[in-house]
């Protein structure tokens, strides 16, 4: 085995050290950004948890008027999207992940350090633009609409059209949810790429840390689940903005479109949040048992399992809108699949403990507390997936017990695990264990106390949502207790905010390996360096660190890490970080979500906002393409930017592609599902088929100019190269003018995009595409001006080849256009 | 900076020449006619609809393969890129089959 880092004293500054706050704005380091997100995150899980506060306390009693109906909406509606979107997601991926990836694979950083970047200050951007409301009512502007989301986190159409929600409250919902969206796939992008492409040499995929198994699959559910959503928020947005009719049934269209979009993205969803939380229980049950992991293959396969069932099942959501019996019956059977998966991995659990030499720190009494909530919670969805029993329990406080079993005992309760965990690397400095006692215990008991009740409540019939209730319906005395279970609940987060405080100010400081870990993250300082690793490590085997330090999987006896050798580790170690090229910071991610943020603040009223938030982002996408150094010449000549053989750039844009995929399927089966359903005016018989086809050889033809470019320009003829690329571009503009022309002629003809469903979600579709044929354009232009200042040549033709796939995949998605949507115009319901 | 340009050309994968390319390009201009004869031809409507998705196929096919270079490169991009569209498609029958849809286009086409 090759010599590994032992681990090392803090030596030298650490990532927190140095920068001031230019540093924190402008930083890419992925532990930085971790801790971005993480302070971010946590300050919005007190404005959830104020958020629960007040909803138990309005419905403490019956006929109780703390909350008018009004606020309650809005206040549950933002409890359930601010603990989902702004509170466990990023304190899963954004915080814990982003920590951990690179120093769990063996590397020093993430892929794309500027992405990642981007994420956290969008996801900031997200997270502020939802709260706009509540600040302009707070500050009390007067004319200046106010109010938070009002139509549940779910949003069901068509609650949420403007005849029903007139004000801004669901603008703030949608466009805020569509720059989270964002943010989530741009982080999911970098670390599905991270994790693929850079582990340490020797990490095969079946001797990864099994949260870095958990990250990689919830980066693909949120690659291939969030476009649904965004689809279905951009759909929202054009009723709402632009006078159409996606769910509007006066129109044909259906409200149940929404349900099946958001459903489609929103069980995936539930994995995103779940499969972290596993992973990060199978990381710390095995240390404070002492015993590797149990059942490390079908641990890894269960969660590929259930990622790949997860997409089969959205349909239980939707038992109550009348799907019929087959529909009923598909759902009902894949719903109950995916219990197998689960069960595997929750014997596996309970088989790693037994046996163990086990160690009740904090971290793993919320491990433990984690199985037993988790699987209450999980025993009540295999409920929900019987069609008839869900008829009974649907919208009723059963429902709510469920999930709150599954997110709360289950997933906040692995998160707080984790902080106990992982404070100490992240830190520097050990959460106190006695107060984390306290937090833990206080956390049981309220939880139980507020959430078991509810079970019982749901069964007898109140339901859920509703903002008070009659002292006659038997409901007051459980509903009492819950209360208090909310307020116990309270006085433990207040015991573990006490308790972070306490520790950053006066904590005891941590070492290197203050569990005895096994994985490869204890091999380096609490906090470790900013590179990570001085040597990177080879990786391998599974528990790396742990066989390292003992031999064997299983182990020798004895706590603690061996500390021999370490300050002469240290010292090869600093000699070795003086020659290690770290990315350099940035201020464009930050101007980039500045921009979009206008753009949000700008559509809501200001058309002359989102024209400044649009330059904005151009320019800061065209500072990023040109800043110095360019992408793959930051690293020393010593350090390979190819890990596994392939550039992560083009990986990058392959698992682009592939969401993309998603993106486009959704618009598409709308298409084809509502081009049937209209009720009058032009149909798609309308379509020039003629044009349509000259507009098709264009387009495929501006392909073969594309690999011409790339052809050229890797044979060392930069000339041509440009000159192919040019024409490229040219070919995209002449496809756009054709569609210009299209759209206006139809437009003379009568045909708006609020004429018809037909007319909507052709311009949407058609549009759309139209849309990325002009981002390409604009790519090539801006590849053609880098080949003239001598920018692109033989040696960088990766550039011409990753904007060639795009291009590509535009052609390709134009093909299944072309044939769906013009050619097959006849083909209509019987 | 040198070394890794020189590793990134070690381990770049074949390209297709231009001749290739070139034969593509022609092969897609004749699946675009017979996608135009399908539709316009009487006779072939009524297995309009399968034809044409074969036809569809066939291109899609071919610009992924070789001018997305999928036939060269490494078998891990073409995970990245099949695996989401045969989630993609799986989604889109699904949700036809939901709304009723192809129910009613098979009545139509027979």
């Amino acid at each position: 085995m090759a010599a590994q880092p032992k681990p090392l004293p803090v030596e030298g500054p650490h990532y927190l050290e140095g920068g001031g706050i230019l540093g924190w704005l402008t930083t890419v380091d992925h532990k930085r950004v971790a801790v971005l997100y993480g302070v971010t995150a946590l300050l919005l899980m007190l404005v959830g948890g104020t958020e629960a506060m007040l909803i138990r306390t309005q419905l403490m009693r019956p006929d109780n008027h703390v909350l008018t109906a009004a606020w309650y909406n809005q206040i549950f509606t933002m409890h359930g999207t601010t603990m989902i979107f702004l509170v466990i997601m990023p304190l899963e991926t954004g915080f814990f992940a982003n920590f951990l990836i690179p120093l769990q694979i063996g590397a020093r950083d993430v892929a794309f350090p500027r992405i990642n970047a981007l994420s956290y200050w969008l996801f900031l951007a997200g997270a502020v633009f939802m709260h706009l409301g509540l600040v302009t009512h707070v500050l009390n502007l007067g004319t200046v609409p106010s109010g938070l989301p009002n139509a549940g986190w779910f949003g069901y159409a068509n609650l949420t059209e403007s005849q029903y929600s007139p004000g801004l409250n669901i603008d703030f919902w949608d466009i805020g949810l569509l720059i989270l969206g964002v943010s989530s796939v741009l982080a999911a992008l970098n670390f599905f790429v991270t994790i693929v492409n850079m582990r340490a040499p020797g990490m095969t995929f079946m001797r990864m840390p099994m949260f870095m198994w958990a990250i990689l699959v919830t980066t693909i559910l949120i690659l291939l689940a969030f476009p649904a959503l965004t689809v279905g928020l951009i759909f929202l947005f054009l009723d709402r903005f632009f006078g159409t009719h996606f769910y509007r049934v006066t129109a044909g269209a259906t409200p149940i479109l929404w349900q099946h979009l958001f459903w489609i993205f929103g069980h995936p969803e539930v994995y995103i949040m779940a499969l972290p939380a596993f992973g990060m229980i199978s990381e710390i049950l095995p240390v404070f048992s002492r015993k590797p992991l149990f059942g490390y293959p079908m641990m890894a396969y269960s969660l590929v399992l259930i990622a790949f069932l997860s997409y089969g099942v959205w349909g239980h959501h939707m038992f109550a809108t009348g799907m019929g019996p087959i529909a009923d019956a598909t759902f009902a059977i894949t719903s109950m699949l995916i219990a197998i998966p689960t069960g595997i991995k929750v014997f596996s659990w309970i088989a790693t403990v037994w046996g163990g030499r086990l160690r009740f720190t904090t971290a793993m009494l919320f491990a433990l507390a984690f199985i037993i909530e988790f699987t209450i919670g999980g025993l009540s969805g295999i409920m929900h997936a019987s069609a008839p029993i869900d008829l009974q329990q649907t919208d009723s406080y059963f429902v709510v017990a469920h999930f709150h079993y599954v997110l709360g005992g289950g997933v906040l309760f692995a998160i707080l695990g984790a902080f106990y965990y992982w404070c100490p690397k992240i830190s520097g400095r050990m959460l106190d264990e006695t107060l984390g006692k306290w937090q833990f215990w206080l956390l049981v008991i309220g939880f139980n106390l507020t959430f078991f009740p509810m079970h019982w409540l749901g069964t007898w019939g109140m339901p859920r949502r509703i903002y008070t209730y009659a002292p006659g319906m038997g409901w007051s005395t459980l509903n009492f207790v819950e209360t208090i279970g909310a307020y116990i609940q309270a006085v433990s987060f207040i015991v573990f905010f006490a308790n972070i405080l306490l520790t950053l100010r006066r904590g005891e400081k941590a070492a290197a390996d203050p569990w005895d870990g096994r994985t490869l993250e204890w091999s380096v300082a609490s906090p470790p360096p900013a590179y990570n690793f001085a040597v990177l490590p080879e990786g391998g085997s599974r528990d790396d660190f742990w066989v390292q330090k003992y031999g064997t999987l299983a182990g020798a006896h004895g706590g603690g890490s061996s500390a021999a050798g370490a300050t002469a580790a240290a010292h090869a170690a600093a000699e070795a970080a003086e020659h290690i090229h770290m990315p350099a910071p940035s201020l464009y991610p930050l101007l980039f979500a500045l921009g979009v943020f206008l753009m949000g603040v700008g559509a809501l009223a200001w058309l002359r906002i989102v024209i400044l938030g649009g330059m904005v982002v151009a320019l800061s996408i065209i500072a990023m393409a040109f800043e110095y150094p360019a992408h793959g010449e930051e690293a020393a000549e010593s350090e390979p930017v190819f890990y596994r053989g392939v550039d992560n750039r083009k990986a990058g844009m392959w698992a682009f592609l592939g969401s993309e995929c998603v993106f486009f399927t959704a618009l598409i089966s709308t298409y084809m599902v509502y081009k049937s359903r209209n009720l009058a005016g032009p149909d798609a018989q309308i379509l020039n088929i003629p044009l349509t086809s000259f507009s098709t050889f264009i387009l495929l033809m501006s392909s073969l100019l594309m690999v011409l470019a790339l052809a050229a320009f890797r044979r060392g003829d930069d000339k041509w190269g440009r000159i192919w690329l040019l024409g490229t571009a040219g070919f995209g503009c002449i496809f756009l003018g054709g569609q210009v022309y299209e759209f206006t002629d139809f437009y003379l003809q009568g045909l708006y995009m609020q004429t018809n469903i037909f007319g909507q979600t052709f311009y949407t579709l058609v549009g759309t595409h139209g849309f990325h044929v002009f981002i390409g354009v604009c790519w090539l232009v801006t590849l053609a001006i880098a080949g003239f200042l001598g920018k692109i040549d033989s040696k960088r033709s990766l550039a011409v080849e990753i904007a060639g796939l795009y291009w590509h995949f535009v052609d390709v998605v134009w093909i299944v256009i072309f044939t769906l949507v013009y050619l097959m115009r006849t083909v209509k319901h019987a | 900076m040198s070394a890794n340009i020189a590793q990134s050309a070690a381990l770049e994968h074949e390209h297709p020449g231009v001749s290739i390319y070139v034969t593509v390009a022609v092969f897609l201009i004749l699946l675009t006619g017979m996608e135009l004869t399908v539709f316009y031809v009487q006779f072939l409507q009524p297995v309009l609809v399968p034809l044409l998705i074969i036809l569809a196929i066939a291109k899609f096919s071919l610009v992924a393969m070789f001018y997305m270079h999928l036939h060269y490169d490494s078998k891990v991009f073409t995970t990245f890129f099949i695996f989401p569209l045969m989630l993609a498609v799986t989604l889109a029958i699904s949700l036809l089959l939901l709304f009723e849809y192809l129910l009613h286009h098979l009545s139509f086409a027979l």
